[in-house]
């Protein structure tokens, strides 16, 4: 249904694509120190496999795609955070995101308390779920019921 | 003492929201999807309720709560501030939220994706929730945005053409109002240099009334076109009609008094401006009029309601328009009464509307023998609304007409209360055509509602009742939220005076 | 510094008459999309300082006192936190009006809204 492109963009594509995986997820890691976090290094994250769908068409992709995998990731980086910020009201004495990891110091990536999970937490879901917004578009995901 | 609740009361939404695609997807391999999600929204919006209702005492009491979030202070932390007026909304909102997930039980029947259904209604009251419970500017606009977008999806969900075109120009519509009134912060920010909406009360009474005009124009255009005031109106009939009627009682009963709620919030306590009251109280009485003359004409039973809708959010900005004690107890007053009958309209015409398969008033008649609790239950909507004693509506509006009188502006109440009479119109004309009268042949083997159906409706009828013999319970309800809009220091003693 | 602002507002101008006056949902969708540009570019000039740095600590500045010397060199990270949430914002609205528009396209086979109620019968 879905045209591919030609050989060279399908190359180059195939063989970005797990640099640009890492780029993503070192953003994220990095948010806290760097510009960047969660929310765009999940857009990066997304993109790569959305650069993949368009280079090769859906169906032939070389990452196979299974909806019920990224709905469940969407799910668990969505209740990640609200339960971090949980835990931060239990333990915490009673603070919404209050910190329960150490602060540690000042420049170094185990540090911010709580910030590196939740950008974790936020990046993966951001990533299922603009995966699951293209693929609901290409797929025309439930369209003809009625 | 650590104040939870107002923290719990949006998180436990939110957290619903998050978890029903896992249990959906856990129940249909046991192929009972769609009552685990029902009952899992309907104990969730509950277990919101109760959190709400453990406020309640200690507000009635004259404290104010006041959440830190991650324990930074305000203004440089984000803070939740409950004082009588917000109780008051949060409570409307949880209360109908709950009782449309127990309608929706047996409604949505029909309807697959009913997980999806499910995860919107919860996004839809989190975002309210938060409208309501905040006390940060920018929260209140996130939180307005998700209420916003969950409910472009659910006016769309039934994916027919209807359905599809209100969604889109609802949601055209309702993006324009929203980016004005980020702009309107954006200008808050740089004049001020502050989000917290106390600490904004504060400083905005230093500042020149003429330059903040432009960000109290752009906040009332935004919040306006919510809250469909005349002439920001233009989605609301088409949205009302084409969602399904559990949802048209939600934004009837919930996003419409969130919205209206953060319009009193952010004009009357964070600008100071009762000057505005005058301008409330013009647009106020045209929303009411044009409302009620658009209502006459349909012959959708909907749309009429959705046009009714239009024409009692006017009622309410007109009694707060005249910026007095008295205008306000009764504007409020009449916001509460608003939520419970015109659920309770929107729930009757999604109970004709399951059964016979149609709203259209021509189709129908003769409906009273075979659905008399329903026929009933309308007639005590339709008599509430128009403002007939002894029910609710008669309180309110009789509150709304002495406030006129007692602001000078006796024109103002003479046209409610030609209005009042026009409603009562209208709404004789409706249960003309759809209850009595002449039965269609195909119409003959039409039942009842169900029963998980007529419960929420049951209630809400009950409560128009009692709120309308014993109206001083009603004024007690009202009354510290009347009280907390007219005395602004407390609310900001309590939010900034913890650092 | 002036012409941030400028610009700003030319783009909410030009936002807004693509989003009101154009026939094409498509068309509509980027006028909204451009009208929100503008508007967090607003946001974003106000909150610079003449000659300010990044609000990011630099490696140079971890060993001394920190928080005295960044807080006065640093532009307002605020007005920054929120237009990445409008952003994050914006994205799901054009998300859902652009799913809204592919539906139209693919059952009325036009995009354009008036069309759409005619095409209904």
């Amino acid at each position: 249904m879905m045209a591919g492109m030609t050989t060279i963009v399908r190359t180059i594509s195939r063989l970005l694509f797990p640099f640009m995986v890492l780029f993503g997820v070192y953003i994220i890691l990095h948010g806290h120190l760097t510009p960047g976090g969660g929310f765009q290094g999940g857009v990066i994250i997304a993109a790569s496999f959305v650069m993949l769908w368009l280079a090769y068409s859906l169906e032939q992709s070389p990452i196979e795609f299974k909806l019920f995998r990224t709905e469940v990731l969407e799910a668990i980086g969505g209740l990640t955070l609200a339960t971090v910020g949980l835990v931060g009201l239990v333990m915490g004495m009673g603070k919404f995101f209050g910190h329960v990891l150490p602060l540690g110091i000042l420049g170094s990536v185990f540090s911010g308390g709580d910030l590196p999970l939740l950008n974790i937490g936020v990046g993966i879901e951001v990533a299922a779920s603009i995966i699951l917004v293209f693929y609901a578009m290409l797929r025309k995901v439930g369209w003809d019921e009625k | 003492m650590i104040e939870i609740p107002p923290i719990i009361a949006i998180v436990l939404p939110l957290f619903g929201a998050f978890l029903t695609p896992i249990i959906a997807t856990i129940s249909r391999r046991y192929d009972a999807e769609r009552k685990v999600c029902g009952w899992f929204t309907v104990a969730i919006t509950i277990a919101m309720l109760l959190t709400v209702a453990s406020m309640g005492a200690r507000i009635w009491g004259g404290e104010v709560i006041v959440y830190r979030l991650g324990g930074w202070s305000p203004p440089w932390g984000i803070v939740l501030a409950v004082d009588g007026l917000n109780l008051l909304i949060a409570l409307i909102v949880a209360g109908v939220s709950s009782l449309v997930a127990i309608y929706s039980l047996v409604y949505m029947r029909r309807d697959t994706r009913i997980d999806l259904y499910c995860a919107l209604l919860l996004l839809v009251t989190a975002g309210a929730m938060g409208i309501t419970l905040t006390g940060d500017l920018f929260n209140l606009y996130v939180f307005f945005e998700i209420m916003s977008i969950s409910s472009y999806a659910l006016v769309a969900f039934r994916r027919k053409w209807d359905s599809v075109e209100a969604g889109i120009k609802y949601m055209i519509i309702g993006s324009l109002g929203t980016s004005l009134i980020l702009l309107g912060i954006a200008l808050l920010y740089g004049m001020v240099g502050s989000l917290t909406i106390a600490d904004l009360a504060q400083k905005l009474g230093q500042i020149a009334p003429s330059d903040v005009v432009v960000p109290l124009a752009l906040l009332v255009t935004g919040f306006g076109i919510k809250i469909a005031m005349i002439p920001l109106h233009a989605w609301a009939p088409d949205a009302y009609q084409a969602a399904p009627s559990s949802i048209s009682a939600l934004l009837a009963g919930a996003t419409t008094t969130a919205g209206l709620y953060a319009m009193i919030r952010v004009v009357y306590m964070m600008f100071g401006a009762f000057g505005v009251g005058t301008i409330f109280a013009i647009f106020g009485l045209v929303t009411m009029v044009l409302g009620a003359l658009m209502a006459l004409t349909q012959r959708d039973l909907k749309r009429l309601l959705a046009y009714s809708s239009i024409s009692q959010m006017g009622y309410i900005l007109l009694g707060v328009g005249f910026g007095t004690a008295l205008g306000f107890q009764g504007s409020l007053f009449h916001l509460l009464n608003n939520a419970i009958f015109k659920a309770l309209l929107f729930m009757c015409a999604g109970a004709i509307l399951y059964r016979v398969g149609t709203t259209n008033l021509d189709e129908l008649g003769g409906l009273g023998k075979n659905m008399p609790i329903t026929a009933g239950l309308f007639a005590i909507g339709a008599l509430a609304i128009s403002g007939v004693p002894p029910l609710n509506g008669f309180a309110s509006k009789w509150t709304i007409y002495i406030a006129g009188i007692e602001a000078g502006k006796a024109v103002f109440s003479l046209i409610a209360i030609i209005m009042s009479v026009l409603t009562l119109a209208y709404f004789l004309k409706a249960i003309n055509s759809i209850f009595l009268g002449q039965r269609p042949k195909r119409l003959q083997n039409v039942e009842e509602a169900p029963l998980t159906m007529l419960f929420p409706m049951m209630l809400l009828a009950v409560l128009c009742i009692v709120l309308g013999v014993l109206p001083s319970l009603g004024i007690d309800l009202v009354a510290p939220a009347q009280g907390a809009i007219m005395n602004q220091s407390g609310y900001i003693h309590a939010v900034l005076g913890g650092i | 510094m002036s012409l941030n602002y400028v610009v700003a507002m030319l783009l909410i101008a030009l936002g807004l008459y693509c989003l009101l006056l154009k026939r094409n949902l498509i068309k509509m969708v980027i006028g909204l999309g451009v009208m929100t540009d503008g508007i967090h570019l607003f946001l974003i000039s106000m909150g610079y300082r003449e000659g300010g740095i990044a609000a990011i600590v630099p490696a140079g500045m971890l060993q001394d006192n920190v928080a005295a010397g960044f807080a006065s060199a640093a532009v307002d990270p605020i007005p920054q936190a929120l237009v990445l949430t409008s952003i994050v914002i914006n994205i799901c609205i054009v998300a859902l009006a652009l799913s809204m528009a592919i539906w139209v396209y693919h059952h009325y086979g036009t995009l354009d809204p008036s069309e759409v109620r005619r095409l209904r019968e």
